[in-house]
């Protein structure tokens, strides 16, 4: 199973996807971070609480997690571990190799993981080192057991790593490339975005694994919208293992048993 | 034991019945070319064997085995299906370095694979470049990576130059009776494996039409030879010691005689002929009339 993992993780190294995936992924949070940054601490004109002021604790935990933006881009990349095979029919080739299919699958899952995790350090890392500045500068002290960082971040290793294993679940049942992209896209930022953002349509939206990733990085910023309708922490771990388990039961039954023509 | 095994093979897709009860075995040394034209079911019987497909009924078996169950396939069975089967982003070298690491081979395979089949100069270039004749060599290293004692490929001389054809009529040839493999080459285009298979079978909208020898495909069907005239000739050729029988006025059927000697007589007769061609062996009308090329032949 290590070869294949291997094996896996060869064929996404080996195109140039992933980098340009993950220069986007920089390019991305740094755009919401600068926003962050340049909105600290200023309040509304109509008397609606702000974003919290760079010395205040609780910006630091927020700007943290900017980091799980980055699990549209695990995603993309899981969708195309799966479609690019059928895209370039690499599949015949794949399935050659490992006639076992159930193998091919478990060790995309798990090329899956290693991606959501390299995404999810490199997405923290750059996202610290660049709110930890912006703190510094604006005259804040920095304590990372603070709160709820810890929480925050394995909150954010577990989002990344669920997007890519979504991604590999949806690309293999919708197989078609472009469309698995749009869908994942449009379910990410639209779907999820709508019914996570308003807490009357959390009921819902925290079912799902955006709501569900956000219950456990528990980020209960106060929207202006209400207060929000989250699972505990634990539940939203719950949920995100639920989901990864049926993302890897799709793949494996729409993959093993299908003529490769 | 039977290096490839095909009993009873049957295989529908939705109300088309791709392959309808075919066998046929493939010995150890020996290339077996099957034939038939295009949409005839070669490639799904080809993939029902690679465990691509799964056969409604009827067995496929390599090694006595079903594909799918072997845990080392690529030491037991090189395939070579479409040449479109490469991430165009990808280099040749990767392409074979990631089935080498997937099938836990040798570090050392991928160049000794691409040397094999004179790709070595391009293994450090995109596939997206590559010819379609660069791209089923390719295919064809990815074959020989685990040095396997079966082969199945799949129109493997499309795209390739007549150079090309010649390389690889010589390089399977190399592989079954220098190696021993068995060898399984399908194809529509007769003229590209006759020289090199020692078995041929048949195969038109998915039923086996025949199985043959090399030998029986070859054959110039008993000497035969067609000759066409409006002038009365059938006695010099009696004459000159042929057999002949007039298959309806103008057409003659000529035994005894080949086209050079019925030629040199008519000239001496002052006969004028429209057509003189040997009679095709019965393999090779089959397969013609089969793809169609027996109207333009």
């Amino acid at each position: 199973m290590t070869n294949l993992i291997r094996a896996e993780l060869q064929k996404l190294f080996t195109t140039r996807l992933w980098w340009a995936m993950a220069l986007v992924m920089f390019a991305f949070t740094a755009f919401g971070l600068a926003f962050l940054i340049a909105q600290a601490g200023v309040a509304p004109a109509n008397g609606q609480p702000g974003l919290p002021a760079l010395d205040d604790p609780a910006w630091l935990p927020l700007a943290l997690s900017f980091a799980s933006g980055a699990n549209i881009f695990t995603m993309i990349l899981g969708i195309v571990l799966m479609t690019s095979e059928y895209r370039y029919q690499t599949i015949t080739g794949t399935f050659l190799t490992t006639p076992k299919r159930g193998r091919v699958i478990a060790a995309k899952l798990g090329a899956g993981v290693i991606v959501g995790v390299f995404f999810a350090v490199i997405s923290l890392l750059f996202t610290a080192v660049v709110a930890i500045t912006a703190v510094l500068i604006g005259g804040g002290s920095i304590d990372l057991t603070a709160g709820r960082i810890p929480q925050l971040t394995l909150g954010v290793f577990a989002t990344l790593v669920l997007y890519a294993l979504f991604g590999i679940g949806l690309g293999a049942l919708v197989r078609n490339q472009v469309a698995a992209l749009i869908g994942g896209i449009v379910w990410a930022y639209v779907i999820e975005s709508i019914l996570g953002a308003f807490p009357a349509l959390q009921t819902v939206g925290k079912w799902l694994p955006g709501g569900a990733a956000q219950a456990l990085m528990n980020i209960d910023f106060d929207t202006g919208l209400g207060e929000s309708n989250l699972l505990p922490a634990w539940g939203g771990a719950l949920v995100l293992v639920a989901y990864a388990l049926l993302f890897a039961l799709i793949a494996n039954v729409t993959t093993t048993r299908r003529d490769i023509t | 034991m039977t290096a490839i095994e095909i009993r009873n093979l049957s295989k529908s897709f939705g109300a088309v019945r791709a392959v309808d009860d075919v066998s046929f075995t493939v010995e150890a040394g020996t290339v077996t070319g099957y034939l038939g034209p295009n949409g005839a079911g070669k490639t799904t019987t080809l993939r029902s064997l690679l465990g691509l497909v799964t056969p409604d009924s009827g067995e496929a078996l390599v090694n006595g085995r079903r594909y799918a169950s072997l845990d080392h396939p690529l030491n037991e069975v090189g395939a070579v299906l479409e040449a479109t089967s490469f991430h165009p982003g990808r280099t040749a070298r990767d392409h074979l370095r990631i089935m080498t690491t997937a099938a836990g081979l040798p570090a050392s395979r991928p160049d000794e694979a691409l040397e094999q089949v004179g790709l070595a100069d391009a293994a450090r270039k995109r596939v997206g470049g590559f010819s379609l004749g660069m791209r089923q060599r390719l295919a064809l290293a990815g074959a020989l990576l685990g040095q396997p004692k079966i082969f199945i490929l799949d129109e493997p001389a499309n795209g390739l130059d007549p150079a090309g054809i010649q390389w690889l009529r010589g390089f399977l040839r190399h592989l079954a009776h220098d190696t021993g493999a068995a060898v399984l080459v399908s194809s529509h285009v007769l003229a590209e494996v006759e020289q090199t298979v020692d078995n041929v079978v048949i195969i038109a909208k998915g039923r086996m039409i025949r199985q043959g020898t090399l030998a029986e495909l070859t054959g110039n069907g008993g000497g035969a030879v067609r000759v066409k005239t409006k002038d009365d000739f059938a006695p010099a050729l009696r004459a000159a010691g042929a057999e002949v029988e007039e298959v309806e006025p103008g057409l003659l059927r000529v035994k005894g005689l080949d086209a050079e000697e019925i030629g040199r007589l008519a000239l001496d007769q002052r006969v004028l002929l429209t057509e003189v061609a040997h009679e095709r062996s019965d393999l090779q009308s089959v397969f013609l009339d089969l793809t169609g090329e027996g109207e333009r032949a």
